[in-house]
């Protein structure tokens, strides 16, 4: 066999270009039996890692390398020699990454030169060989020396013996050597269709059009050393450079040794030193009354594991960030494997107390696994920017880069574009990716054709449902992750190439978090959490109007009053569990304690639903089901859920004492557990458990459930360290709305849009709870919704501006500036305020003129005539006052006030839309959600409402939750998919949904099964022909037969949250 | 209400609600018994923009996004809208219209204006009128509203929102349009979306409402448009028409009892409209520059041929030689019953004048000659083509023929890779020969051609094509290595070998497939 390398090689990662993962390419050349594979993509290092990683279990070599396309000269190889050459590189790319839009890059000849030290260099001929190309060569061997080689290659182009001989001339000539490459675009010729596809999408033609854009032939993949020696006969020196090139370059990614910043101590001790006494001040203060010895305990423990893997300086850097946004009095928390650890507790990054739970330290930080911890932190999202410009400045942009997220083509994606390339009429294409649902990992069935009105057995849509499929999971481009940021001690871009992100002021590095992981960096997650905005503000109202000052941790713990309500299942606007799920899982589980609440976060997940582990633990809690006798070494793990393992820290535990784990191996059986869901494989371990188990004496039968329900931890399983952070704001958001639902309502609207329900539910949650809501007013409102004095213990929420629709922020700010003691009237408040005529008329429509005694009609007769705003100086004189004649218009029905309310604001205090239609409804026998409250379960009825909430949760095979909502209160409802196949539309579409089934019932909690849908959203346009007197329904208007005759806006009324 | 203060006259508003999608019906009559739509992209997606009655009765309108409309209606039959088409034909209905009155304006997307003033006693009246002009286009598939009114306005607004179809509001009587246009709603008015939801907003609903109320506010309010268009409605502001074509000052029209429909007898009939207007011009000493000649068929179609001449001319026998070819170019259908002759352009006009397109006529432009020389060519030796380079790789493939004026579709003829040359000469079907080659991708040693053996002295290649995969007539097809080669002669060839050898399958086969010179 003949040794040859690779030395051009196209991954997908050069995108729109190589059509085969990194993966595929090493594996393959490690089948055709090459020691070594360059992968250069085309100025970019973001597949490198995928490559690294799968070379390493292929057991060959991977030759870092890029392909440098110039500006102004031939694309050379660039594959570094040394560590500090690979650095150069990384420094190369972040120079033309930076300087260039996102996604592109550019490079001249002179920044090549500048960063060419201990690289070797490798010039691409382009396709004509001309005397420019000679200068270049010419040039670049002038410059590089003996780094430089020139790329021959044998392309089946018709005239390649000439062409060879014409580069071996000219190499000769300038004393350049020659090396072989195939320019390899994929691992195998079957991929030659994919690359032609690609090729129309990144050129925006269709396969037709193409023409010479796409390669001529399939040559482009791995060959064996021999063919390639075949064809490239005559050329003996240029092959077996490629070995040479090989053993010059023996840079590897294993030399990247990642260092933590330093500057945290800066005052001479070492970050052990200062971790320790931070610490220990630190836990002083958290437990006024002396660390308990527990705690104590396990912060010596910990500290000495950290200091035994030199963590000391992470921990440092978190805390510092941690503090910082303290200090601004942002409101944080951190989650995941952290909460695990009681030097974070006592630090103040988590809040889950070690004196109240068993922390398992192990799964956060483990000096078996040799793998660094990882800190998430949540912040306020309306102030995590300041964090991490914070995080910028501290460290400088050349040593803190936010992780980047690889955008991969999802089915949707994939179909549309391949579409478009084979050529499918927009119409189709559309049809096609349109009928792809949810994220569309799932494979592409013919179905799907069939339901665009497609033929699957079609040639064109074979082709395209094919290559789709083919297609998704590529990468389609970098995006930046959520918060995952790398903070490096020295030059972070010469570990990474580092580039512009999408947002101003952001730069990404090009590797994701997989790829940290697999090189062992440590990233620090800065995450952005909605309920930390809402708990801020929150706290703000409560000390403004109520005179309590509180904190994360203040809150009083274990409430009564709190958990009763929960047990209601009255968790609207709550933390984690406001879910139709969670609220019907609440007053089955009843939590009276705070690690109740943890069951309930982490219960109703899909890991513990499909590992069945919801029912058994329910029946126990209930006392319907003995609990099992436990092991003396398994009770510990599983005493306090009842026999059950809910959290994946039980697995793993359960692992190692019932079945012989190691340490090591038990969180590799963690790592495929995640992996699971990605097709990673769960069986050897299983077995390995299972026989452990029985081994050790436990019944089989236990051991077996044991085994069924890690596989559904594979889907999602939480780890009881994450839960207990949630269940911390559970708690919080849970007291608030309990004790204050004044200042939980305002703070709830005002953090929107985050959680489950719309302000409309948020408001009547409120009304029902005591709390008098006040429609937002010119003279009133504020930008945010405010707390007003009331009678009672409870102050009076006043609708904010931000509520009502279109209207922009420096609109009402220029409102809110200039009203003083108050408008008189709209021209008062056109001449001094000087809005727009356009946001007095979406005053008008919200109705915000009450307190001048205008309702909307009569102000948006008023406001009209005003016009734009007078300039400046002439505020006092401008308009004209011209009298004028008294205008009589029709008074408004409340059916119109109302539509209008939920045109603009999305609510309306005046009346709920379904009490208008009711007289329409109670004739037809459909009772109200009250009524179904009372109804026997088994009993059929009828009920309709508008739709709040679908939900087709992945677990659920097909079956759509859909929760209505009437006047009377809301009406949970369960479509199972023929039901959903047979009224599609309704199911899918329909604001106003009629819906007939049977009442089920279990622990007080009411579903209906639906037999029959009807979609009765044309009754909602009926709305404002409508009063509250039974029977005044307006005629309507001739429509002749022109659809656009009717109502002139046709704004949906009304939205559902939609979730799938 | 105050007295109109112009001469009273009579209009007709035709509104035709499905115009578009009876189009495509008409062109596919299958398309009525199944659900229909057309759609347009409308809001960042893609829209119903029409619908047939089958797909109006599955509950299916316009403005359905088309996924919603497939979730309803899987089976649903979809074309996309071409408005460009839709106006065209439109306007072919104009042209048709002018069988009433030479009139006739495009009030908009969908709707004709008739100026019929004086016009309707040759139908017996209005009435008349109205129901000939309905059935007739009934006849060839259009449903259209219609409505006749004192002003454009009112008639607009009768013919789409009067549930009754062909509503005719007397002439006179100002009461009886105050009180026809009193329940229509505002939009009836004309008024741009915005202009209709802020009245909504306010309570005024109807066009009586807005009567009630005193100009100045309204005006204030609501813009001038507002007031405007209510007064034109009402005949209180004048709306002159425009009509889609200019009325030209050369005209003349020829109405047929018994439609024509042989060639001849339209020919014949032209020759007549051209001494006719041929005489017109003669008595305004003029000639024409243009002329049209409008066939207006039974069935509603209207074709318009159209000549121009290089200097004015009233010579009925010259022009009608320019209008012979295109004559004969039209297609009589189901027979012709109007022909309308016209010269929309005249220029004073000399007593002598030139002889048209002849050879000595150095008034003819470039382009002329050219088109002139490729019709002789055409004439006398058969088929004039121009070859194109199309962008498939596949040699045969690679160029087309096509007529020598098309234009251009497509790809830039730039399309063609310039690093390796194609022959000078190919085959248009590649020939089997046989050859000693070396495998596995060798050239051949010597081949054997139509029974001639050559010996191959030097050979370029190969040149690897994979077929296009992405056509059903490639599908499973192998690749084709070319070599370009040089017998011991001198002769040059190119050759192919269809697939690759691989051991264990069948030995490929050997094509010549085209000459070097």
């Amino acid at each position: 066999m003949t040794d040859y390398v690779e030395l051009q090689v196209t991954s997908n990662f050069s995108f729109l270009r190589g059509a085969s993962h990194p993966h595929e390419l090493v594996l393959t050349a490690s089948l055709l039996g090459h020691r070594a594979i360059a992968i250069t993509d085309r100025n970019t290092l973001a597949g490198i890692v995928r490559a690294h990683d799968a070379a390493r279990q292929a057991g060959i070599r991977l030759i870092v390398g890029a392909r440098l396309d110039l500006r102004d000269g031939p694309s050379l190889l660039c594959f570094p020699t040394d560590r500090a050459a690979y650095g150069r590189l990384c420094r190369l790319l972040t120079l033309g990454r930076r300087r260039a839009p996102k996604g592109e890059c550019l490079i001249d000849k002179a920044d090549v030169y500048e960063h060419a030290e201990g690289q070797v260099l490798v010039a691409v001929p382009p396709d004509r060989i001309d005397y420019a190309f000679r200068e270049d060569l010419d040039e670049y061997r002038r410059q590089f020396g003996r780094a430089l080689y020139l790329a021959i290659g044998h392309h089946y182009r018709g005239d390649d013996s000439r062409r060879l001989h014409r580069l071996a001339d000219l190499a000769d000539s300038l004393g350049v050597p020659t090396v072989a490459t195939n320019d390899v675009h994929y691992h195998v010729p079957a991929r030659q269709r994919l690359q032609d596809v690609l090729t129309c999408i990144r050129e925006k033609c269709t396969i037709r059009e193409a023409g010479h854009r796409l390669f001529a032939h399939a040559e482009r993949h791995l060959k064996y050393g021999t063919e390639m020696a075949r064809i490239l006969r005559g050329h003996e020196d240029a092959l077996r450079r490629t070995v040479e090139i090989a053993e010059r370059c023996t840079f590897s990614l294993d030399e990247l040794r990642y260092e933590y910043p330093d500057e945290v101590t800066g005052d001479g001790r070492t970050p052990q030193q200062r971790l320790e006494q931070l610490v220990a001040a630190h836990a002083a203060r958290r437990y006024p009354d002396g660390v308990p010895d527990k705690v104590a305990e396990t912060i010596a423990r910990e500290l000495e594991l950290v200091d035994q893997l030199s963590y000391a300086s992470y921990f440092l850097t978190v805390h510092d960030i941690v503090r910082f946004a303290q200090s601004k009095g942002i409101l944080c928390q951190g989650r995941g494997s952290a909460a695990n650890s009681a030097i974070c507790y006592a630090l103040g990054i988590t809040s889950v107390d070690p004196a109240k739970f068993d922390l398992l330290f192990e799964r956060f930080v483990s000096a078996a696994r040799n793998e660094p911890p990882d800190i998430d932190v949540d912040f306020e999202h309306e102030r995590r920017e300041e964090v991490m410009q914070y995080i910028y400045e501290k460290y400088g942009r050349h040593r803190a880069g936010l992780t980047a997220t690889v955008i991969r083509y999802r089915a949707r994606g994939a179909l549309r574009d391949v579409g478009k390339a084979l050529g499918l009429s927009a119409d189709a294409v559309n049809a096609l990716s349109g009928s792809v649902w949810g994220w569309g990992h799932a494979p592409l069935e013919d179905e799907r054709a069939r339901e665009a009105g497609l033929d699957p057995s079609d040639r064109t849509v074979r082709l395209t449902l094919d290559l789709a499929e083919e297609l998704m999971g590529f990468p389609r481009h970098l995006s930046q992750h959520v918060g995952g940021f790398v903070i490096t001690r020295g030059r972070l871009d010469e570990v990474v190439p580092v580039e512009n992100a999408a947002m101003a002021g952001r730069t990404v590095i090009q590797w994701d978090k997989d790829d940290l992981d697999v090189l062992r960096m440590i990233k620090v997650d800065v995450l952005a959490l909605g309920m930390l905005s809402c708990l801020r503000r929150g706290f703000d109202l409560l000390e403004r109007h109520h005179g309590q000052r509180h904190t994360l941790f203040s809150i009083p713990q274990d409430d009564p009053a709190t958990y009763e309500m929960l047990s209601r299942g009255d968790s609207i606007g709550v933390f984690q569990v406001e879910s139709r799920a969670q609220m019907s899982m609440l007053p089955r589980l009843r939590p009276q304690t705070f690690y109740d609440l943890v069951i309930e976060v982490a219960i109703v997940r899909p890991g513990p639903i499909q590992g069945d582990m919801v029912h058994p633990y329910l029946r126990r809690r209930q006392g319907l089901e003995p609990i099992d006798t436990l092991s003396p070494e398994l009770e510990p793990v599983l005493g306090r859920t009842l026999g059950v393992p809910i959290f994946q820290e039980q697995a793993m535990r359960i692992a190692i004492v019932a079945a012989g784990f190691t340490a090591d191996e038990a969180d590799r059986l963690r790592r495929s557990m995640a992996a699971f869901k990605k097709g990673g494989d769960l069986k050897p371990f299983q077995d390995k458990l299972l026989n452990g188990m029985l081994a050790r004496g436990y019944d089989r039968s236990f051991a077996e459930r044991c085994c069924r329900q890690l596989e559904g931890f594979g889907s999602y399983g939480f780890p009881e360290s994450h839960a207990a952070s949630f269940a911390q704001l559970v708690y919080v958001s849970a007291w608030l709305k309990c004790h204050f639902p004044d200042v939980f309502c305002a703070a709830l609207l005002n953090a929107q849009p985050m959680g489950f329900y719309a302000p409309a539910q948020l408001v009547r949650d409120a009304r029902e709870h005591g709390v008098e809501i006040r429609p937002p007013d010119v003279n009133r409102s504020d930008w945010d919704s405010t707390l007003e004095p009331a009678d009672g213990r409870l102050c009076a929420v006043r609708l904010g501006l931000r509520l009502i629709r279109g209207l922009s922020r420096a609109e009402a700010n220029l409102l809110l500036e200039n009203r003083g003691d108050g408008y008189a009237d709209p021209r008062d408040l056109w001449r001094r305020a000087r809005l727009k005529a356009v946001s007095l008329a979406l005053l008008a429509d919200a109705d915000a003129f009450r307190s001048m005694g205008l309702d909307r009609r009569q102000a948006a007769w008023a406001v009209r005539s005003l016009g734009e705003p007078p300039p400046a100086l002439f505020a006092h004189v401008a308009g004209d006052h011209r009298p004028e004649p008294e205008v009589a218009l029709p008074a408004m029905r409340l059916g119109e006030h109302v539509a209008q309310d939920y045109l603009s604001t999305s609510l309306s205090l005046k009346a709920h839309p379904m009490s208008l239609l009711r007289e329409d409804l109670a004739p037809r026998g459909i009772v109200t959600a009250q009524e179904v409250g009372r109804v026997r379960p088994g009993r059929r009825i009828e009920t309709a409402g508008l739709v709040l909430v679908r939900q087709q949760p992945g677990t659920a095979s097909g079956v759509i939750f859909i929760t209505i909502e009437d006047e009377t209160g809301v009406a949970n409802l369960i479509c199972w998919p023929d039901v959903v196949r047979e009224y599609r539309k309704a199911v899918l579409k329909a604001a106003l949904l009629s819906v007939r089934g049977r009442v089920q019932r279990e622990s007080g909690v009411t579903h209906i099964v639906c037999e029959r849908l009807e979609d009765l959203t044309p009754l909602l346009r009926t709305l404002s022909d409508r009063d509250r007197t039974a029977g005044t329904r307006s005629p309507s208007l001739p429509r002749g037969d022109d659809p656009r005759a009717s109502r002139p806006r046709q704004l949906p009324l009304w939205r559902s949250r939609d979730f799938r | 209400m105050t007295t109109p203060r112009f001469c009273e006259r009579r209009y007709l508003a035709l509104w035709l609600p499905r115009f578009p999608i009876e189009l495509w019906e008409r062109q596919d009559p299958s398309l009525r018994s199944r659900p229909f739509a057309l759609t347009a992209r409308l809001d960042g997606g893609i829209r119903l923009a029409a619908v047939n009655g089958m797909a109006a009765e599955r509950g299916i309108a316009p403005g359905f996004s088309l996924t919603d409309a497939r979730a309803i209606e899987p089976g649903i039959v979809i074309r996309d809208a071409d408005p460009a088409r839709d106006a065209r034909a439109l306007a072919a209905l104009a042209d048709w219209c002018t069988r009433f009155t030479p009139v006739v304006a495009i009030a908009d997307a969908d709707t004709l204006m008739l100026d019929i003033t004086g016009c309707a006693h040759l139908w017996g009246g209005e009435r008349g009128l109205l129901r000939d002009l309905l059935e007739r286009l009934a006849g060839f598939g259009h449903d259209g509203r219609a409505s006749i009114a004192p002003t454009p306005g009112a008639a607009w607004a009768l013919a789409r929102f009067d549930g009754r179809n062909g509503r005719i509001v007397a002439a006179g009587h100002p009461a009886s349009l105050e009180q026809a246009l009193a329940p229509l709603p505002v939009q009836a008015l004309r008024l741009d979306p915005a202009t209709a939801s802020a009245l909504d907003r306010v309570g005024l609903r109807r066009i009586g409402d807005l009567a009630r109320l005193p100009a100045v506010p309204l005006a204030r309010r609501f813009g001038e448009t507002v007031v405007h268009r209510l007064r034109q409605a009402r005949g209180e502001a004048p709306e002159p028409l425009t009509p889609y074509r200019p009325v030209p000052p050369h005209r003349v029209r020829a109405v047929f009892a018994e439609p024509l429909w042989r060639p001849e007898d339209v020919a014949d009939a032209t020759r007549r409209l051209l001494d006719r207007l041929c005489e017109d011009l003669r008595q305004r000493r003029e000639g024409a520059r243009r002329v049209t000649l409008d066939l207006i068929h039974v069935d509603g179609r209207a074709d318009r041929l159209e000549i121009g001449t290089a200097a004015p001319s009233r010579r009925p026998d010259a022009l009608m030689r320019l209008l012979a070819p295109r004559l004969g170019g039209a297609d009589p259908g189901n027979g012709i019953e109007v022909m309308v002759l016209a010269a929309p352009v005249a220029e004073p006009l000399a007593t002598a004048q030139a002889g048209l397109l002849s050879a000595a006529d150095g008034t003819a432009t470039e382009p002329e000659k050219l088109t002139d020389l490729v019709d002789r060519l055409d004439n006398r030796i058969g088929r004039v083509v121009r070859p194109e380079p199309t962008t498939s790789r596949i040699p045969e493939r690679a160029v087309v023929l096509r007529p020598p004026f098309a234009r251009t579709v497509g790809a830039a003829p730039s399309c063609w890779p310039l690093i390796v040359p194609r022959p000078h000469r190919l085959m248009i079907r590649p020939e089997r020969i046989e050859t000693v080659a070396e495998v596995p991708d060798g050239p051949p040693v010597m081949f054997l051609w139509r029974g001639t053996a050559y010996r191959v002295r030097v050979a370029d290649g190969p040149e690897r094509l994979s077929p296009e995969w992405w056509d059903a007539a490639d599908d499973g097809r192998a690749p084709r290595d070319y070599y370009r080669i040089e017998d011991v002669a001198g002769r040059r060839f190119w050759v192919f070998r269809h697939g690759l050898f691989e051991t264990g399958s069948r030995v490929p086969d050997w094509y010549l497939h085209g000459f070097f010179a």
